[in-house]
């Protein structure tokens, strides 16, 4: 009996350090890693919003509801780009997310997966990039689609599935779909 | 001239990667290219340097029967703290490596070394054995990321060294270039030390 409490507060102390030093190399890297992904985020909105500069995007939030982006091709915001905004779907692995820039009729401009966590080889294809080329093929095919009305093509869309990875595929493809329908209603109420 | 000679083993008589053949899954994944092999390199190093240090000092003070749990916790920390570091400050080099810099947690070459040596010595012992290993490890990467980047980009390090007309062997870059390099290589090695020891024999 006595060897496991030895065992116990040994064990307790062990992961009391571990979790001290976690802990304040989180808080020296945090600030860096937060400016990093609002750099990131920033290159993403003007990638998905062909046309648009980092001072022609404006943020978009009614009382804490669906945030979006409106773009615009100027400062001034005299002729509109689209709307971009965040899509999160569950995958096979850990939630991805992917930015999507749409135009005023609806149409896919360019997608950019912001993140993923999926199996190397199957799910992450979705942002490989084939030899010679600079964009993911399979993002690529997204744009001038519909995006209200995409699917993956073994539900009968037009968005060719990543082989091996039917889950992957069809999480990011519905995902955006139901979030383009609930920009829109969020446009127009 | 005993620290010298516990340093000089891990980098080619105790090679982790072509002699222990320990840890091969990521040495096969991040040998595409020579920047990622130094970035995974640089972090086992760091892992296994800290990790065997650690566990030294406190070698006396673990019950032996959780060693294994200790030994774990140990090296999931010091791979997190690699993980946010470079997350917050290599990020290009953090997105390339990926899900393999958690995975050098399950490495075996650190545990291993850990148990096998560690646990049993003295600090500066372990510092310089897990010097040893690392860089042991990293060359070994690094020589296979040679063959694999100069063949499947014509690249070496980044810097173009075969010209226009260089026809990338695509090969190179998947997963069976990886094993065939690999093969080639050891076979190549075991070829060295079998003449060596032939010699040796043969003038006796």
């Amino acid at each position: 009996m006595r060897d496991i409490v030895r065992f116990a507060i040994t064990l307790t102390i062990v992961s009391f350090i571990s979790a001290c030093s976690l802990a304040l190399i989180n808080e020296i890297t945090k600030s860096e890693i937060l400016s990093r992904e609002q750099k990131n985020l920033n290159n993403a909105l003007m990638y998905v919003l062909p046309g648009s500069n980092s001072t022609s995007i404006l943020p978009i939030q009614k009382e804490g509801q669906f945030l979006y982006y409106k773009g615009y091709e100027d400062q001034k915001r005299t002729k509109i780009v689209g709307y971009a905004f965040l899509v999160e779907s569950q995958g096979y692995t850990n939630s991805i997310r992917t930015l999507v820039g749409i135009d005023t009729s609806g149409s896919i401009l360019r997608i950019k997966i912001v993140s993923q966590q999926e199996t190397p080889g199957l799910g992450a294809r979705c942002e490989e990039i084939q030899n010679g080329e600079s964009i993911p093929w399979w993002q690529a095919q997204f744009q001038n689609k519909s995006a209200v009305d995409i699917a993956v093509d073994k539900d009968g869309g037009q968005i060719e599935s990543i082989s091996g990875a039917t889950i992957t595929s069809r999480a990011i493809t519905d995902g955006i779909a139901n979030r383009t329908k609930k920009l829109f209603e969020t446009i127009h109420e | 001239m005993k620290i010298s000679k516990i340093f000089l083993k891990g980098l080619y008589d105790n090679n982790p990667t072509f002699r222990l053949m320990l840890g091969l899954c990521p040495v096969l994944a991040v040998s595409t290219s020579v920047h990622n092999a130094i970035g995974m390199g640089t972090a086992v190093i760091f892992v296994l340097v800290s990790s065997n240090l650690i566990v030294s000092l406190i070698r006396k003070i673990i019950p032996h029967k959780i060693r294994i749990p200790i030994f774990v916790i140990i090296i999931a920390t010091f791979v997190t703290i690699v993980d946010l570091l470079m997350a917050g400050f290599s990020p290009a080099l953090h997105k390339s490596l990926g899900l393999f810099i958690p995975l050098i947690v399950v490495n075996c070459i650190i545990l291993g070394r850990i148990e096998t040596f560690a646990s049993k010595n003295n600090a500066i012992l372990s510092i310089v054995d897990g010097l040893g290993m690392g860089f042991g490890f990293m060359f070994a990467l690094v020589i296979i990321a040679t063959f694999r980047e100069i063949l499947g980009y014509g690249t070496w390090f980044g810097m173009q060294l075969l010209g226009q007309h260089f026809q990338p062997v695509i090969l190179m870059i998947l997963p069976p270039g990886a094993f065939i390099t690999i093969g080639l290589l050891m076979g190549f090695l075991n070829w060295i030390e079998h003449r060596h020891i032939h010699k040796h024999l043969t003038y006796k």
